[in-house]
């Protein structure tokens, strides 16, 4: 036989989704990522962090994408890091543990929280209506601390090297 | 080799959108994946398109050889640029691994198959052949066979790659979905050979000084990137990533084969091979009709087909500025007046299957329709 024996997707496809770098609906500037909401606590004060701890909570549940098999989940966030979760009809399925949260104060006054997963190697994932940013790390010496996730306006990298080449083509690159 | 008019999966769209992630069936408002027809193989066809995909393929690792042993004036003539020869001659010697290509035949199921082109560096139409015409004949008829263990070789050939527990971006231009299906396709299949992956826009690359980095500003040591090497060295961070800051995939030896002289070169080392037309940087040494294409191009752009020095037929295009190569033409063979290329498969340098467009014009474009097929 010269066809493959079996085909599976693991980020392609139904139950996937895919890790995109900030843009829309991503964190306001002013966002922190907490692990804890005693760390929280100690930016913000006890009740906003447990407020936003019981959002970020409900937000998860409706918002956390699902996956039918376990394999599926783990490609995405990291062996470990899923669970497993009964349907409402009976089956199970799987999606990202809850590790922690978003939390920042929108001007106009609504605050902004939002759940966030751990990913691959120990990376924060925060989860906006279905899409996902990289907002910073778990781990020893981030752990509840805030992480920038954006290069700040005197960041010295350079961006733009590339790509040129394309639009002056006006065309995609590849053949 | 019959071309066969076939009934579509009525949910053949929200099926492969849905299940298999395939957002690219229809470009720019035209159907491109196309289950209404398919062609059909017999195994001796097949075993026949295999034999020729992997004689090509030590072909052209011996003309690497060679162009590297001749060095500066080789370079010269496929027009590589200056600035890279060191990374060609070096990652040629440090035996850096390549992960595909497509070689794009004319076959008519009983001649030799010919090479056309071969597409080294930055070769797509790969989820097309490796999973929708798979996932086709798995739905219609699963008891048939089909040239094409690409995916199952692809998560293979991952691990031929040193990358040390290293995170692997990946990486194309924005806004350009058949790209970036392409890409992500290859990061799924790396993500099940167990590789760490990310991936980042090739605009949004960050350069600090040292290192290249993503939009977190963490390092880029490994880079798959879907964007051609003669692009990438002439752009303003070229010289960072000839300095060997990251691996890359495809490895910059590609660049003596994703050029269209390379195919002149292959008929100089090999005169009068059958699988090979020929082809040569002087439109004189070409008789008859020939195809005139340029050195570097994509999508079938800037193509003349040439009778006595007339131009019968072209193509539009931005390309041609580092000069052309002249190929013997050769009649597509036409089912139902439509010309099918084969694009043949290696992954790890090995055949790994095929992938058919077939296009009503005799010059294969960026809008040819992608059709599946079987063999018996």
């Amino acid at each position: 036989m010269k066809k493959s024996h079996s085909i599976k997707l693991a980020l392609l496809g139904g139950a996937s989704m895919a890790l995109t770098a900030c843009g829309d609906d991503g964190p306001p500037d002013d966002a922190r990522f907490f692990a804890e909401t005693k760390e929280c606590a100690a930016v913000y004060g006890d009740a906003p962090c447990t407020d936003a701890a019981v959002k970020a909570e409900e937000t998860h549940l409706v918002q956390a994408p699902k996956f039918a098999r376990q394999e599926q989940c783990e490609a995405e966030f990291g062996a470990g890091n899923c669970e497993t979760r009964q349907s409402a009809g009976g089956g199970s399925f799987f999606m990202p543990l809850l590790m922690g949260y978003m939390m920042g104060n929108m001007l106009g006054g609504n605050r902004f929280s939002q759940p966030v997963y751990r990913g691959p190697d120990g990376s924060a994932v925060m989860n906006n209506n279905g899409r996902m940013f990289n907002v910073g790390n778990f781990g020893a010496q981030t752990a509840g601390r805030t992480t920038s996730f954006r290069p700040s306006q005197a960041s010295p990298i350079a961006r733009g090297g590339f790509g040129g080449s394309s639009a002056a083509f006006n065309s995609g690159a590849a053949s | 080799m019959k071309r066969e008019t076939i009934a579509p999966r009525p949910d053949w769209r929200a099926h492969v959108e849905r299940d298999l992630g395939f957002q690219f069936h229809t470009i720019g408002g035209a159907l491109y994946w196309d289950e209404t027809v398919c062609y059909r193989f017999t195994a001796e066809q097949i075993d026949a398109l295999e034999a020729a995909t992997a004689e090509l393929e030590q072909m052209c690792l011996g003309l690497v050889d060679r162009v590297i042993d001749s060095g500066e004036e080789a370079f010269e003539r496929l027009r590589i640029p200056r600035v890279a020869w060191d990374a060609v001659a070096g990652s040629w010697a440090a035996q850096e691994k390549n992960l595909y290509g497509r070689f794009d035949l004319a076959y008519d199921g009983a001649s030799p198959p010919r090479l056309l082109e071969y597409n080294a560096d930055t070769p797509t139409a790969l989820f097309e052949a490796a999973v929708v015409q798979w996932d086709w004949l798995q739905a219609t008829s699963p008891e048939r066979d089909q040239f094409n263990s690409i995916h199952e070789k692809l998560i293979e050939a991952w691990a031929n790659f040193d990358l040390r527990g290293e995170r692997l971006y990946f990486s194309a231009v924005k806004a350009h979905a058949e790209d970036n299906g392409t890409t992500e396709y290859l990061r799924d299949t790396a993500v099940q050979a167990g590789l760490l992956t990310d991936r980042i826009a090739v605009e949004d690359i960050g350069w600090d000084g040292r290192q290249f980095v993503d939009l977190d500003n963490n390092p880029i040591r490994a880079l798959f990137k879907l964007y051609p090497w003669e692009w990438l060295v002439q752009e303003e961070f070229g010289v960072h990533l000839l300095s060997g800051v990251a691996k890359v995939i495809e490895p910059a030896w590609k660049m003596v084969l994703s050029n269209k002289a390379a195919l002149a070169l292959l008929w100089e080392m090999a005169p009068n091979h059958p699988n090979l037309l020929p082809a040569s940087l002087d439109p004189n040494a070409i008789a008859g009709k020939q195809v005139r294409k340029p050195i570097y191009s994509r999508e079938g752009a800037n193509v003349q087909l040439l009778d006595a020095g007339r131009v019968v037929a072209e193509t539009p295009g931005a390309y041609g500025a580092e000069g052309f190569v002249y190929q013997a033409h050769t009649q597509i063979p036409a089912f139902d007046g439509n010309h099918p290329v084969i694009g043949s498969w290696v992954v790890a340098s090995q055949p790994a299957g095929i992938g058919i467009r077939e296009d009503v014009n005799a010059i294969t474009s960026d809008t040819s329709r992608f059709v599946p097929h079987y063999f018996e």
